[in-house]
């Protein structure tokens, strides 16, 4: 294949990566329905292994240390705005686009079975989604400008609202994916603004020209003309990333725009291990990635990145606590662990973050699958106080989750303990200028939620798999069919064999090789980042406790969390919520955020627009109006006119009023 | 022959050939409206490939300029810059498309329904192509009364109340802007000649605010601009389809058309005292009419209280003049006219099979209708600017450019107005789950024919352009280039004519307005 020996041709051949799940998604939209499930199958699996090929080739070149870049024809070119449909693949979109098609096509392997319950057309019109969702976000991660990245934006976010809806008949699932659509939107409003101001500051949306320029501009000089003139660079910038990050917060589920991914679980159980927890929601990481350059010019807006991450990864794991659906559970934890990628990428340690991001897709959406797994051994069920004593009834589900729980508990060595440790450990190490203290104290409150994770996870995982079966239907649970263990075995692996990437140490041959790889990318942020003007990290060594404190709070959230659910302690929970009702309630109410929205922002914009319809519209312009007419007499004389019914009459005085107005006004201008 | 007359004349011949055909016969008159008005639009084609929009051409195209009233200065001259072009290919596009989707709707009084519809289309191209201001007011009249036939003959239960009050804004409006043309001519040398106007107008400051306002007035009645919008709802919902379709499509076109070619042009240095006053209502009407979609309970007014809103980005662009905001208002004058056209379409096509406009007579329609449904929601996402459509290109191009634009608090407007993207999808997304998600509450939802094929036809040329229009914006922005140029090029002669400094066009990014930068380097 000349594509794996000549650069040029793979890059010509980098929309294929994109075009293969779109055309499988508009192939199943438009005649899924009418070839089959096995056809349609073929049709999605297929465009999804292709993708991957292709997907492969780029990867390839891009670990040789190759950038690839495909020009592509203009998309909107108006005065100064370029832009054009050109696509990326250096180290870190490459990344995306391994973890994007490799976990995408497991999971399409795994729904084949999950969604073999519906019929033609709902199979077929799952696999057109999900389809269309990994183009998305395909365009999302290999474009090359803020624009293009804004394409795939939006668009992940309209199959979320399809997917999360997919069962529209349901009023409450059909409203779980509107409330995803609308909070997004919040998040993308953001975004906007974020691209109009760095329009304003670069002149372009391209993350390459961005970048050279942001290395070349002095940060406290002040910008003398233009949107931004009287503001330093510093401050024009920071405004731009804060903006960014809003966008971001909505992607990405982090405070005070979370709220819509627990609902999100009235998806598909596919569609929430793929869409959100291992691909979509990672996007708002990717975004601040992607530009590190900028915001290394920006260290507020930096700082503001690491508490946002650091508050959202600890509040979530609270509620996690007290959630008796799996999958709400998961979703939680999916929101405390996307906090962690952002301290990881707000301090800096834009590698550390990267890495988590790829192993929390491994185990996660191992997790998820695996809750999966479960409800379709359980008829649906999701309630884990229904469930217990599963591990015998399907051991290879039980297996998976049993590692992936490991992992991101945090148990040594795999996968997870390093990337959360490479996050917390450079959290506590970085030294922001604007703020010191952000980074130790999001080492503090990173620490206990990972403590809460460890607690959560372990109770999750003992009240599903553990102790005797609590219903009829754990009873008699059974084991999932192969398309579905198989995908959770091989994400399994990949969750422990991941922690070859982020093992410490750089003066050995697997020392920090993830690092070491993401390099190239990040060297012009890091660079500036250890320059005198921004200063983010002290240098030299760290020590090595924070290691052992990581092992050790792994290890005690796991310990209280076995007590209580499997040991000794198991009247505790009852206790606990016996002797603080309200606290108890409160916190199964996910500290009632949502009715505070709708009481804040929804109820009051409601009223507001039914306000100002009633009185503005209809009161004020419509009575002016009509008064205006009924004093000249016109509403009774053109309505007599017209009752009788006679068109010919009516469109001949229409006629004639209309030549009486020339005529009458030519007069009076004539004289 | 002027390919251009021939175009703008066509469907009044076919109106009158329609005037021979007997009245029983509703199928053929259907029949040659679809014809004639086909025949129309692919005689404009050849306007579409003859239009040569490089810099060095001619303003205006396809020129013809024959004496008609000498004595007072009334020329017949028509002709087309690149906007009008684009706004005349709409119109012959959603015309076919309009007879089409009234085959089964409309079954009284055939005749009289596809001659007004004849006749409205000549007006409208008419009024997009005159270059004379008798000839323009005569095409812009012309135009109102097939419409308010239209909305009074074939409309719903309170169609007198909304032609009343359709013909009393526009009554005011005609009367203000005929009052300004006649002063045009009198103090222009006597002629009323668009382009002699423009270039020998002699009138004071003060006049030229006097003679912006009534030109304003009468466009910002058309838009409609927020206040004065309160006959669009009533004259939508009342309307039949086809009505609603051209009004929205095109009608409300004029209005922003209207501030393009003469209010803008003919009186700059007014205008620049108003462009805040327009920008600020054009926000308002943003967030105004998003946030009266919400409250509504009727399909029709949904939609026709979002056309506000949209049409309030169309305003804010062009009062922050800009050309990338220019271009993007332009573009969005467009897409306006195919996605609103489609969703007043769609809602028509609910409407023949429910015969009720009220939202909560629906619910869960999409298993029943899935193409339908998945036409109105490729609509919605156009509607809400989601990138990949249409509405994003014009959406961004207007925010964007008025963001970067030099008019005073551009950017506190451009993010205000950047709010109304997220109240487009709340209202919208709701008006979907309404009526498309959810159980079926009402019995007479469960056996709904799904979308048939001559629909499907109606729907197709819709979403293809929905869908080119968002990929591929190269060759529709194209033309507006030169016309958009020029407007900001006579924006800043007139700045220097009054020596203050510049307040129109993009400002300069920050970084390239260093004086040296090294050369960069990718990262």
């Amino acid at each position: 294949m000349p594509a794996l020996a000549n650069p040029s041709a793979a890059e010509a051949l980098l929309w294929a990566i994109i075009l293969f799940p779109l055309s499988g998604a508009l192939i199943n939209g438009l005649v899924g329905k009418r070839i089959g499930k096995g056809n349609a199958t073929l049709v999605a699996l297929g465009a999804m292994v292709g993708s991957l090929a292709v997907a492969s080739i780029a990867f390839a070149w891009a670990l040789s240390g190759r950038t690839l870049h495909y020009h592509g024809d203009p998309w909107i070119q108006v005065g100064a705005l370029s832009v054009s449909w050109s696509l990326l693949v250096d180290r870190l979109s490459g990344t995306m686009l391994l973890v994007v098609t490799g976990v995408g096509t497991l999971i399409h392997i795994y729904s084949t079975s999950y969604m073999s319950h519906e019929d033609d057309a709902g199979y077929a019109r799952f696999f057109t989604y999900l389809n269309l969702f990994v183009a998305a976000m395909l365009i999302l991660v290999l474009g090359d400008s803020l624009l293009l990245t804004f394409v795939g934006w939006e668009g992940v976010g309209l199959c979320s609202y399809l997917l999360i809806g997919f069962w529209f008949t349901d009023p409450q699932k059909a409203f779980a994916g509107r409330k995803a659509f609308v909070v997004n939107r919040i998040g993308d409003f953001g975004f906007l603004v974020g691209v109009f101001s760095l329009l304003a500051i670069f002149g372009t949306p391209v993350y390459a020209e961005m970048s050279a320029l942001a290395r070349v501009v002095t940060p406290d000089a002040v910008i003398t003309a233009g949107v931004f003139a009287g503001w330093t660079y510093q401050g024009a910038v920071t405004f731009a990333m804060l903006a960014l990050f809003v966008g971001a917060t909505g992607k990405s589920a982090q405070l005070p725009l979370y709220i819509w991914l627990p609902d999100a679980m009235a998806g598909p159980t596919p569609v929430s291990a793929l869409i959100h927890a291992a691909t979509m929601v990672t996007a708002g990481v990717y975004l601040v990635a992607r530009n590190s350059m900028l915001f290394t010019l920006a260290p507020a807006a930096m700082a503001t990145v690491t508490l946002v991450g650091a508050v959202t990864a600890l509040f979530a794991a609270l509620i996690a606590f007290t959630q008796t659906d799996i999958k709400k559970v998961l979703a939680y934890s999916t929101v405390s662990q996307l906090g962690f990628m952002f301290i990881g990428v707000g301090v800096g340690a834009w590698w550390a973050g990267v890495l988590h991001l790829v192993t929390h897709a491994f185990f996660k959406a191992c997790l998820f699958l695996g809750a999966g797994s479960v409800m379709h051994g359980m008829g649906d069920e999701t309630d884990v106080r229904k469930m217990g004593g599963l591990s015998s009834k399907m051991p290879h589900t039980h297996w998976t989750f049993l590692v992936s729980t490991l992992a991101i508990t945090g148990v040594v060595p795999l996968s997870g303990y390093w990337s959360k440790d490479a996050i917390l450990g450079n959290a506590l190490f970085s030294h922001n200028p604007v703020w010191h203290e952000v980074g130790p104290i999001a080492y503090v409150l990173g620490s206990l939620a990972a403590l809460g994770t460890a607690f959560y996870m372990t109770r999750l995982y003992w009240l599903t798999f553990r102790g005797a079966p609590r219903t009829h239907a754990a009873e008699h649970a059974h084991e999932s069919s192969p398309a579905m263990t198989v995908p959770l075995m091989v994400l399994a692996v990949l969750a422990v064999a991941a922690l070859v990437l982020g093992l410490p140490g750089e003066h050995w041959a697997l020392g920090e090789v993830f690092k070491e790889y993401l390099a190239p990318v990040f060297a012009a942020g890091t660079e500036r980042l250890y320059s005198h003007d921004v200063g983010h990290f002290h240098e030299g060594a760290h020590p090595a406790w924070p290691y052992f404190a990581a092992w050790a709070i792994a290890a005690v959230g796991t310990l209280v969390g076995w007590l209580m659910y499997g040991g000794g302690w198991s009247k505790l929970p009852a206790r606990l919520a016996g002797a603080w009702p309200w606290t108890y309630r409160f916190m199964q109410d996910k500290f009632r955020v949502d009715e505070l929205y709708d009481a804040v922002v929804v109820r009051p914009l409601k009223t507001a627009a039914a306000v100002l319809w009633r009185w503005v519209d209809v009161f004020v312009i419509d009575g002016t109006v009509n008064g205006l007419a009924r004093g000249a007499g016109l509403i009774g004389s053109v309505v007599r006119l017209t009752q009788n019914g006679d068109v010919q009459r009516y469109a001949a005085v229409m006629a004639i009023a209309a030549a009486a107005i020339l005529w009458t006004v030519l007069g009076v201008g004539g004289l | 022959m002027n390919l251009l007359t021939v175009v703008t004349f066509l469907p009044l011949a076919g109106a009158v050939l329609l005037a021979l055909i007997p009245r029983d016969e509703a199928g053929q008159h259907r029949a040659a409206t679809l014809v004639f008005t086909l025949l129309t639009f692919f005689l404009s084609l050849g306007l579409w490939f003859g239009f040569d929009a490089s810099p060095a051409a001619p303003e205006f195209q396809f020129e013809v300029r024959l004496p008609w009233m000498p004595s007072i200065g009334i020329g017949y001259h028509v002709g087309l810059d690149g906007v009008a072009l684009l706004l005349v290919m709409l119109t012959t596009v959603l015309m076919p498309v309009v007879i089409l989707s009234t085959w089964k709707a409309v079954g009284e009084r055939v005749k009289e329904f596809m001659v007004a519809l004849l006749v409205l289309e000549t007006a409208m191209i008419g009024t997009f192509a005159a270059l004379d201001l008798i000839l323009f007011y005569v095409f812009w009249e012309l135009m109102l009364i097939p419409m308010y036939l239209l909305i009074g003959i074939w409309g719903s239960q309170n169609r007198l109340y909304a032609t009343v009050k359709f013909f009393i804004y526009t009554f005011a409006a005609s009367v203000l802007m005929l009052l300004a043309i006649l002063f045009v001519y009198f103090h222009d040398g006597n002629t009323f000649d668009y382009l002699e106007a423009r270039s020998a107008l002699q009138v004071t400051a003060e006049q030229a605010r006097y003679l912006f306002l009534a030109f304003g007035l009468a466009f910002a009645v058309k838009v409609p601009m927020f206040p004065l919008h309160t006959w669009l709802p009533d004259a939508h919902t009342e309307a039949p389809t086809a009505g609603s379709v051209i009004l929205a499509g095109v009608l409300l076109k004029m209005g922003t058309f209207g501030f393009f070619r003469y209010a803008l042009p003919l009186f700059p240095e007014a205008a620049l005292t108003y462009r805040p006053l327009l920008a600020g209502l054009a926000t308002v009407g943003i967030i105004y009419g998003a946030l009266m979609s919400f409250v509504q309970t009727d399909m029709k007014r949904l939609v026709a209280y979002s056309s506000v809103s949209h049409l309030g980005f169309v305003m804010l662009g062009l009062a922050a003049l800009s050309a990338e905001s220019l271009t993007g208002s332009v573009y969005q004058m467009l897409n306006h006219g195919v996605s609103t056209g489609a969703l007043f379409l769609l809602v028509g096509m609910l409407y023949e099979r429910r015969h009720t406009r009220a939202i909560a007579e629906y619910g869960g329609l999409a298993r029943q209708v899935p193409w339908l449904a998945t036409a109105f929601l490729v609509v919605t996402l156009s509607s809400i600017g989601l990138p990949g459509t249409n509405g994003f290109v014009g959406e961004f191009l207007i925010l964007s450019g008025t963001f970067l634009s030099r008019l005073a608090s551009s950017t506190v407007l451009a993010t205000v107005a950047s709010i109304g993207v997220i109240l487009g999808a709340v209202y919208m997304l709701v008006l979907v789950e309404k009526v498309f998600f959810g159980a079926i509450k009402n019995e007479e939802n469960r056996h709904l024919p799904d979308l048939s094929v001559r629909e499907g036809f109606v729907l197709a040329p819709m979403i293809v352009l929905i869908v080119v229009m968002g990929l591929l914006p190269g060759p529709f922005l194209a033309p507006a280039k030169p016309a958009v140029d020029r407007l900001v090029q006579r924006f800043q002669q007139a700045e220097a004519r009054l020596g203050v400094p510049t307040s129109v066009g993009t400002v300069d990014a920050a970084v390239a307005a260093r004086p040296s930068l090294p050369p960069g380097r990718a990262f």
